[in-house]
C-alpha cells in the first residue's frame, strides 16, 4: 500500500513503520464519547453505589454457580441457576427460577434473611427454624442476600440473576 | 517517571502501559481513601473507571437491559469488594475483568436459551443520539460530526476481534494494556500488534469509503 508518489500526505501513509494510530484511535475516543458514552442514569448507580461498602459484614464468596460450573440440562431450557456462596463455616445454596428464589442457610439453624436489589432495596424473607428460605420475587437484576446467622453478618457477592 | 504527550500522567514504567487524564497511580490512593469513608474519591474512581467498564460491556455486545445490569453488578461488587482488593493499584484491572466475567456469563445463559439478534448497537450510529443534537453550531462541526458518524460505522462493521479490541481501547481515559488484557482476556504482549493491524483496517475502510 506503500509507494503511492502522489500520496498528498506521506507523513501519513500507509507503510507500516509510518502509520500512526495514536489519531485514529483518539478519534474512534472522541466517536465512543459522542456516539455510545456511559448513560448518565448508570453513572449515577455507580456513584449511588458506594453505600454497598459495609466494612462490617463478611462477604460470602460464590463458590458455585450452575452457569459456570454444570453442564447444561438438555430438554430442560429453563433450568434453576443454582449457586452456592461461602463466608467462612457458613454456606448458602440458592435456586433462582423464573417464579422466584429458594434458599437454604447451612449449617441448618434460625437466620435473618434479606434479598438486596441495590443501595436502598431491601426486601426480608421468612427463613423457617432449618434455614430454609424462599421468595415468590425473582430479582429484577442485579442481587445479593444478607443474612445474619449464628452471629454473623454475611452478604452474598454481587450478582446478576 | 515519564511524561508522554498527555498531562499529569506518571504512570507505570512498563513501556506496554499506557494511563490516560486519570493518573493511574492516584488509583490505588483512590481505593484506600475510599475505604476510609472519603466520597469525593469514590467519585473520582467512578468517573475514571466507568468508562472503561462500559467499554468492556460494550465490547461484547449485550443487549441494552444485559449491558445496564451487568454494569451494575460490576459496580455493586467492586463496591462490596473495596476493602479486600489485593492490589488497589490494579482496581481498573480489577473492574475490567469482573465485566469481562460478568458479560460471558449472559453471552453463555443467552446461548442456553435461544440466540437473540441484537442489532441495537449496529443502529446507534443512525439512531437518536446523534452528534447533530449536541454539534449543530456550524458547518465545520457539522462535517466533524458526519465525519465521526461514517468512522463509527466502520468501526462496527470490523471484524469482531478488532471491534472488540478497539472498543476498549477507546475509553477515556486510555486503558493501560493490562486493563485490555483483564477485560479481553488476551496476553498484553499481543495488544499492541494488533491494536496497530486493527487500526490500520479502520484507516483503510475509512479511505475506500472516501475514495467512492
Amino acid at each position: 500500500m506503500s509507494g503511492i508518489d502522489d500520496e498528498p500526505f506521506p507523513e501519513e501513509g500507509f507503510d507500516d513503520a509510518g502509520f500512526d494510530g495514536e489519531l485514529l484511535e483518539e478519534e474512534l475516543r472522541q466517536a465512543a464519547a459522542a456516539l455510545d458514552p456511559v448513560p448518565a442514569e448508570l453513572r449515577q448507580l455507580a456513584l449511588g453505589a458506594y453505600a454497598l461498602h459495609d466494612l462490617d459484614a463478611d462477604i460470602a464468596e460464590l463458590t458455585f454457580d450452575s452457569l459456570v460450573d454444570a453442564l447444561p440440562v438438555r430438554g430442560v431450557p429453563d433450568a434453576p441457576r443454582m449457586l452456592t456462596f461461602r463466608a467462612g463455616a457458613l454456606t448458602v445454596d440458592i435456586e433462582v427460577t423464573g417464579e422466584g428464589l429458594i434458599g437454604q442457610v447451612l449449617p441448618p439453624g434460625p437466620a435473618r434473611v434479606e434479598v438486596l436489589g441495590g443501595p436502598r432495596a431491601a426486601r426480608p424473607v421468612t427463613v423457617d427454624t432449618l434455614g430454609r428460605f424462599t421468595s415468590d420475587t425473582p430479582p429484577g437484576g442485579p442481587f445479593a442476600l444478607r443474612l445474619r446467622a449464628g452471629g454473623q453478618v454475611v452478604v452474598t457477592e454481587w450478582l446478576r440473576a | 517517571m515519564r511524561s508522554g504527550t498527555l498531562t499529569s500522567t506518571a504512570y507505570d514504567d512498563v513501556p506496554y502501559t499506557r494511563g490516560g487524564a486519570v493518573d493511574r497511580t492516584e488509583v490505588g490512593a483512590l481505593v484506600r481513601s475510599a475505604v476510609d469513608g472519603d466520597a469525593a474519591a469514590w467519585k473520582a474512581l467512578v468517573e475514571g473507571l466507568s468508562p472503561l467498564v462500559w467499554s468492556v460491556v460494550r465490547a461484547h455486545r449485550l443487549s441494552d437491559a444485559d449491558a445496564h445490569e451487568v454494569y451494575q453488578t460490576v459496580w455493586f461488587r467492586f463496591a462490596q469488594h473495596l476493602h479486600r482488593l489485593r492490589e488497589p493499584d490494579k482496581a481498573g484491572s480489577w473492574l475490567a475483568s469482573t465485566a469481562r466475567n460478568e458479560c460471558l456469563k449472559v453471552l453463555k445463559g443467552l446461548t442456553r436459551l435461544t440466540l437473540t439478534d441484537d442489532p441495537q448497537v449496529l443502529d446507534r450510529a443512525s439512531e437518536e443520539r446523534t452528534p447533530e443534537q449536541t454539534l449543530i453550531d456550524s458547518e465545520e462541526e457539522a462535517a466533524q460530526a458526519e465525519r465521526i458518524r461514517r468512522l463509527w460505522q466502520e468501526f462496527e462493521a470490523l471484524g469482531e476481534r478488532c471491534r472488540q479490541l478497539l472498543r476498549v481501547l477507546m475509553a477515556s481515559p486510555p486503558p493501560s494494556y493490562l486493563e485490555v488484557s483483564a477485560a479481553l482476556g488476551i496476553a498484553v504482549g499481543s495488544i499492541g500488534p494488533l491494536r496497530q493491524r486493527c487500526l490500520r483496517r479502520l484507516r483503510a475502510r475509512m479511505d475506500a469509503r472516501e475514495a467512492a
